[in-house]
């Protein structure tokens, strides 16, 4: 028992080192970010609370920029909404009805209103922190969109804080179309220019042409379709002869995030439990075995 | 005692700063400024290695909290304070006369600081850039990361302890 004691005493400069280093490595290769604690985040009451602190004075210095973007964004919407209201109207006029639903998919989303307290561009994997969180309605795997396209998806939610993988991050992986000829693929941030994003998975036949605007399809129960990304750069060499990927200049400046609005989906429950029908369904076995 | 408060300070000066301030102070999206580890950095070289590993390991968990880098900079930090006294007797043979003192520019000179901190700055660069070139491998980029990052936390580091010194003679 003594020789016991003598070899940890003799050793414990090792065995405090190894102790650290697999717990560090535990932390390392835990890589969904969805399952980490939020205590460990960025979205923890401390780390919340000091981005909280640094905010309040920060978040005054992109002011002038920020207003001047929302009096762009203002005047596009009001141009949206005289275009929108003619079009009501025109189809009023063609089916003699006071009473026409309007068949928008943005009636089944509500928005919360946060602010990002924190942002990181310059890792490979990329976050960022807002200071709204369960308390607020805010949930994981909501997607969250700024003025100017989307931003990312909540991944883990303290009381008033949410941890928000950001689209600079190969976690996330967004499905897009292009806008005009409606192909679709896959967005993921390459880990080199924060202001540049690749569309894989798309078909060899994709039409495209430099400028075209990539939306969100949609195809998920996380942002609803049409949302703009980004526009076509250029054509990438793809590894994979069978698709086709595209250099995508991002519309979302991730230098000078501010306000963020989080989608909540009212029928993702819905949706969720249709899916996950499906898979049961594919896998009950065929009858007769 | 003294030492603890003073290492409490730093801890609670430099991780916060770390996160809020140098992290987005990355020049060109290349060079990030690393200026948490001079609380390694200032242990004094007689202060045990298992006290200094521990300190290296929380403030490395600390950086990780704050900048959701899960684990990247807790061993990256936790090799760092391991390995800081043999970094630290390539450059000085004995550490008599600096028993209980941090290596800084007021007690090992200039030119001897200056190897160590390089030394230490250009590791733990090294090391965490590394560490996260696991996802992309992009071999310029990771030399140019380093190389970017060791300089500019070097200068920062340098004068930060300029200013830590000067303070401590003025006391």
């Amino acid at each position: 028992m003594n020789e016991l004691f003598g070899f940890i005493l003799r050793h414990s400069k090792w065995l405090v080192f190894t102790f650290f280093v697999v717990i560090s490595c535990m932390l390392l290769f835990n890589g969904d970010p969805y399952r980490q604690h939020v205590f460990m985040t960025s979205a923890g009451r401390m780390a919340a609370t000091v981005y909280k602190g640094a905010n309040n004075v920060t978040s005054y210095f992109d002011l002038r920029e920020i207003n001047d973007d929302l009096n762009r964004r203002n005047a596009e919407l009001q141009a949206e909404i005289v275009r929108l209201q003619e079009n009501i109207d025109a189809m009023q006029e063609a089916h003699f009805t006071d009473t026409l639903a309007l068949d928008s998919g943005v009636r089944h989303f509500d928005f919360i209103v946060a602010h990002v307290i924190n942002n990181s561009i310059s890792h490979p994997f990329n976050y960022l922190t807002i200071n709204k969180g369960s308390a607020d309605g805010v949930k994981p795997e909501l997607g969250v969109i700024d003025r100017n396209g989307v931003v990312g998806i909540v991944s883990t939610t303290g009381a008033h804080s949410a941890r928000v993988i950001s689209l600079l991050n190969p976690h996330f992986r967004l499905s897009c179309k292009i806008k005009r000829s409606d192909y679709f693929g896959s967005l993921v941030w390459d880990g080199n220019n924060p202001n540049e994003a690749l569309l894989e998975e798309l078909p060899r036949h994709t039409i495209y042409e430099p400028g075209d605007t990539i939306v969100t399809s949609g195809y998920s129960a996380v942002f609803p379709s049409g949302l703009p990304v980004g526009t076509v750069m250029e054509a990438e060499s793809d590894k994979n002869q069978n698709f086709f990927t595209l250099r995508i200049k991002l519309l979302s400046d991730f230098t000078t995030l501010g306000n963020v609005q989080v989608v909540v989906n009212n029928e993702a429950e819905e949706l969720r439990s249709l899916s996950a029908g499906e898979e049961n369904d594919s896998k009950k076995k065929p009858f007769g075995n | 005692m003294k030492l603890a408060i003073q290492i409490l300070l730093a801890f609670l000066l430099l991780v916060p700063a770390q996160a809020v301030i140098f992290n987005h102070l990355a020049l060109f999206n290349v060079a990030l400024p690393i200026v948490f580890i001079y609380i390694v950095i200032m242990l004094p070289v007689t202060l045990g290695t298992n006290w200094s590993t521990t300190i290296g390991f929380l403030a490395g968990l600390a950086v990780d909290m704050f900048c959701d880098t899960a684990g990247v900079n807790a061993l990256s930090c936790t090799v760092l304070a391991f390995a800081r006294k043999p970094v630290f007797h390539l450059y000085v043979s004995t550490d008599d006369d600096l028993a209980g003192r941090s290596p800084s520019t007021r007690s090992m000179g200039h030119a001897a600081f200056m190897k160590f901190l390089i030394t230490m700055v250009l590791f733990y660069c090294s090391m965490v850039f590394t560490i996260e070139a696991f996802q992309f491998f992009n071999f310029r980029l990771l030399v140019l990361r380093i190389a970017a990052s060791a300089i500019y936390s070097f200068i920062l580091l340098y004068a930060l302890d300029c200013a830590v010194s000067r303070g401590r003679e003025a006391v």
